[in-house]
């Protein structure tokens, strides 16, 4: 393929910034000058370089804590990186795990207009999509319910509803698919497989190979903040059961 | 310096921005009397209360003509000032989720509970301004001085909330040093009482106070129906002007590790 690729990083490192030893109070920091430094490196990845191209859809494997999360939250924006490039070409939909964004005290169609308005919609065009959302949630009715009252995977029907019915060029999902029932989850696979047939990008975080090898056709594996390997899905995940 | 201004600037004129931090103040203003039955109520009675208290107690000790005037004049702001500061100070923590996960400009956090509370001040003072008029305010063209004086608080509010604010995020004790230092300066500041009744020698003190001045163009706004004094609203504008160049330098540099401690 000579295409440019949708998604390039070139050399990242993305650090943390944490609190030396995590419980200095103020009153430490103030009065015991140069002993404490405020903020802390810590590397959480390094030196990650790939590209991957409109159509492809990549399972991201790794142990729990390798830096896939992170690497979600870059790809989407969120978090920028201390070094290297990320070239993302297109409208990204972020699916960051399980409730996250959505306010617990609000009812689930105030959490569609909020959450629309945050990604940049209009009005118009929230207006536009709310039906469609509430349909493919399945949620009928109890789209007038405060979140807080949803059940987990009532929540995942909510959130996956509103990031995927932007028509997203890159969709980034972090394991939010496992928690709805099978006739959902078997939706939401249907749902990305036809976006994957009109050229939508898929980066995929599963600790199920039989999910990213159905799924995907390239993947990538992630240990201790490196890429350890970018390839094939079947020679990835080899080398993913081998870590264990 | 002069590009992240110019980031700040090119975001603000977005309009799917300017949306985004309208709907997080909406949120947050409605997310406030959710579960209350009172709702909106609760920020007139608490000066309601404070008012009642300072007229049996204090009223004689100020001896000024229409204290109750004075008094909830001076409230009104109070509330405003110290509230809408502690909610711009925790609001990068209150939208932990919404920080985490979806890709906004941070810096839409302070701005929309900046938002907030103005717009919780305009609420209240629709009833505080009848109470106001049966408390013996005359109606004067100088109320228009409302606009800059409440616009120069605003990016006073916003710029020592960011900076209070990211501390926060590293130190929690900032939030408890606010609410707990906050009465105090309520009797730092003349607001029960005026400024004359303080011994001469005493009164640089209360006059090192940032509060003073804003409360000084408040009180001679609704109490003495006149401009606010010249030099007083120059000092609230520069004070403004310092702590929001200090909250956004600081908020520009430590944002970075907002992420890995909310």
């Amino acid at each position: 393929m000579t295409q440019e690729p949708i998604i390039k990083l070139e050399n990242v490192d993305i650090c943390f910034y944490v609190r030396e030893s995590g419980h200095i109070s103020l009153k430490e920091f103030i009065f015991k000058p140069g002993k404490y430094k405020l903020l802390q490196k810590q590397f959480v990845l390094r030196d990650i370089s790939f590209e991957i191209y409109r159509g492809e859809s990549v399972g991201l494997l790794g142990r729990n804590g390798s830096g896939k999360s992170t690497l979600l939250r870059a790809l989407s924006g969120i978090i920028t990186p201390d070094k290297g490039k990320i070239h993302v070409n297109g409208k990204v939909a972020p699916l960051l795990g399980l409730g996250i964004g959505l306010e617990q005290e609000m009812t689930g169609i105030e959490n569609i207009k909020l959450s629309c308005a945050l990604m940049g919609l209009s009005k118009a065009e929230t207006k536009e999509l709310i039906p469609e959302i509430i349909e493919f949630s399945e949620l009928g009715e109890t789209i007038d319910w405060a979140v807080k009252r949803y059940s987990t995977g009532m929540m995942s029907r909510l959130s996956f509803s509103i990031a995927i019915m932007k028509q997203p060029d890159i969709l980034l999902i972090d394991e939010v698919l496992a928690v709805g029932d099978k006739g959902f989850q078997e939706k939401c696979l249907q749902k990305v497989n036809k976006l994957k047939s009109i050229g939508t990008t898929v980066v995929y975080v599963s600790h199920s190979m039989s999910e990213v090898s159905n799924m995907c056709s390239k993947a990538a594996l992630l240990n201790n903040g490196h890429l350890e390997m970018f390839g094939d899905v079947q020679s990835v995940g080899d080398k993913y059961l081998q870590l264990f | 310096m002069q590009k992240f201004l110019k980031g700040v600037l090119s975001t603000l004129s977005d309009k799917g921005f300017r949306n985004a931090i309208l709907s997080l103040a909406v949120k947050t203003i409605k997310l406030r009397y959710k579960n209350s039955l009172l709702g909106v109520f609760w920020s007139m009675l608490n000066p309601l209360i404070f008012l009642v208290i300072m007229l049996l107690i204090f009223r004689e000790i100020a001896s000024i003509p229409n204290y109750a005037l004075y008094a909830l004049s001076g409230l009104v702001f109070w509330n405003f000032l110290s509230a809408s500061v502690l909610q711009v100070l925790t609001s990068f923590i209150d939208n932990a989720a919404i920080l985490k996960s979806i890709n906004l400009h941070p810096i839409s956090f302070p701005l929309s509970a900046t938002l907030a509370a103005i717009f919780n001040l305009l609420l209240s003072l629709i009833p505080f301004s009848i109470l106001m008029f049966f408390l013996g305010y005359r109606i004067d063209i100088s109320i228009i001085a409302i606009l800059p004086v409440l616009f120069v608080s605003s990016v006073f509010i916003l710029g020592l909330g960011m900076f209070l604010g990211t501390t926060n995020v590293y130190f929690r004790d900032v939030q408890l040093l606010w609410i707990s230092i906050m009465p105090a300066f309520f009797y730092f500041t003349p607001i029960a009482y005026t400024i004359d009744i303080i011994p001469v020698e005493s009164q640089k003190f209360i006059k090192l106070n940032p509060f003073y001045y804003f409360m000084e163009c408040y009180h001679d706004i609704f109490y003495y129906s006149r401009f606010p004094d010249v030099k007083n609203f120059i000092i609230c504008t520069i004070m403004a002007l310092i702590v929001f160049g200090l909250g956004l330098y600081f908020f520009n540099k430590y944002r970075k590790g907002f992420i890995s401690n909310i």
